[in-house]
């Protein structure tokens, strides 16, 4: 029978709360790139005209598609050599995390503005504001609250997808846990506190998002997926 | 201007037989996650559907634990913490599908619970009228109906399960990413042999993306 024992756990905490930061830190990088990006990808997507959106439909189809571990293996393997640059784990992780979940926002983004009635359109149209005007002061406040839940579960999803870059040997959590785990030789310990540990962040989290969805749910608002 | 990269496709073709392994490999732990995915995810939805608080509480407990934790880690839970308490190890396919189909499972669970919730009640009460136990009128009215409603979401399910195979190279299970890593070692091109792995996923799964689409499309229209 086992005998469960926490101590050499405890003892390392310093070592998985890095871990944490540097989870906290990729997945926070990756939300700032993403978002804008993102919404780039889905006023090209939206264009008229072919030479802008058929690129974004191609990113965006191919980010979303493809395993998210094969587009790190690729950006971190493959691209510097293509590019004659040097890449750290860290890079390479905020490059893909970046890129895949724009291509994931650009069609919530997309859902949103879509959503919004055409007569909105057309009566800011009638004021004589440019397509430009239109989409900022009256399409997009309108459709980023009807974003918000898809955004927020997003990054949740993101977050649980940043473990992929210990495979390349980041120190994130996941990473940390590891190390600990082969230096104490109790991986049964080790691992179930890092389960434990994502469990509370991501449920905190996504507990929170309910209670947005709520919110937003009572002051009637649709919500756009 | 650094000089252009020539690309050289031969060293894969040459070692085909490798990729065509990790295929299988990929192919089968796909088979079993979604196989016990599924039915595990109709059995914990059909918990969570439950009246009685000893099934509806364990049930919500599975799905809340298993969808707010990464899968690798559950993965790398099964591989290396488990058999600490099992008296026999654990192999890189069963961990794999362990982790990947529990995951799965309550993923599926939650597509099954809204899919039941969404058939309306006097549905199951006309049956249970016409003297149907619920376990008949569960399996002949609402079910049914509901997978209807739900294929976009299975088929979504499905795809993303698809992608989740490739996490078992964490823990060096033969499958299409774990054989493109040995390779790219083997033979110094991790340019070709990584952008060929990322397009075999690509074209196995964008038709089914593109079907997911036409269906959403076409029960949209006809039960809104």
């Amino acid at each position: 029978m086992h005998v469960w024992n926490f101590a050499p756990v405890w003892a390392n905490a310093d070592l998985l709360a890095l871990g944490l930061l540097n989870t906290l830190k990729l997945t926070g990088a990756a939300l700032a790139f993403g978002i804008p990006l993102g919404l780039v990808l889905a006023l090209m997507r939206l264009s008229p005209a072919r030479l802008l959106s058929w690129p974004a439909s191609a990113v965006i189809e191919v980010f979303r598609t493809t395993p998210p571990l094969v587009q790190l293996f690729w950006f971190f393997f493959a691209l510097p050599i293509l590019i004659h640059v040097e890449m750290t784990p860290y890079v390479a992780a905020v490059l893909t995390f970046s890129i895949q979940s724009a291509a994931f926002f650009a069609e919530v983004f997309r859902g949103g503005i879509v959503s919004v009635e055409r007569g909105q359109w057309e009566a800011a149209r009638a004021l004589g504001m440019a397509p430009r005007q239109v989409m900022r002061r009256v399409v997009l406040p309108q459709a980023v609250k009807r974003m918000v839940p898809a955004f927020l579960e997003r990054a949740i999803e993101l977050m649980k997808t940043t473990t992929l870059v210990a495979i390349i040997s980041y120190a994130d959590l996941l990473f940390q846990t590891n190390e600990v785990a082969q230096k104490t030789f109790r991986p049964l310990e080790v691992f179930t506190v890092t389960a434990l540990i994502y469990f509370f962040v991501i449920f905190a989290a996504s507990t929170l998002v309910q209670g947005v969805e709520r919110r937003l749910a009572a002051s009637g608002e649709g919500m756009a997926r | 201007m650094a000089a252009l990269y020539h690309w050289n496709f031969a060293p894969l073709l040459e070692n085909a037989d490798v990729l065509w392994a990790g295929a299988i490999g990929t192919l089968r732990l796909f088979a079993i996650c979604m196989v016990l995915g599924l039915t595990l995810g109709l059995a914990v939805g059909l918990g969570r559907h439950a009246r009685s608080r000893w099934i509806h509480a364990p049930a919500t407990a599975f799905v809340e634990f298993f969808r707010n934790t990464p899968v690798l880690v559950q993965i790398l839970w099964f591989y290396y913490a488990l058999p600490i308490l099992l008296p026999f190890s654990i192999d890189p396919l069963t961990a794999a599908a362990l982790g990947i189909s529990l995951n799965s499972a309550a993923f599926s669970a939650e597509i099954f619970r809204g899919g039941i919730e969404s058939i309306e009640r006097g549905q199951a009460e006309a049956a249970r009228a016409l003297g149907m136990t619920s376990a008949q009128a569960m399996r002949r009215i609402v079910l049914p109906q509901a997978i209807r409603r739900m294929l976009p979401a299975l088929t979504n399910r499905g795809i993303e399960i698809f992608k989740m195979t490739t996490l078992a190279s964490a823990v060096a299970y033969v499958e299409l990413l774990q054989q493109g890593k040995l390779l790219a070692s083997l033979n110094f091109n991790p340019i070709e042999t990584y952008t060929v792995i990322a397009v075999i996923f690509f074209l196995c799964l964008f038709p089914l993306v593109q079907a997911t689409y036409a269906l959403e499309r076409r029960l949209g229209r006809s039960d809104a």
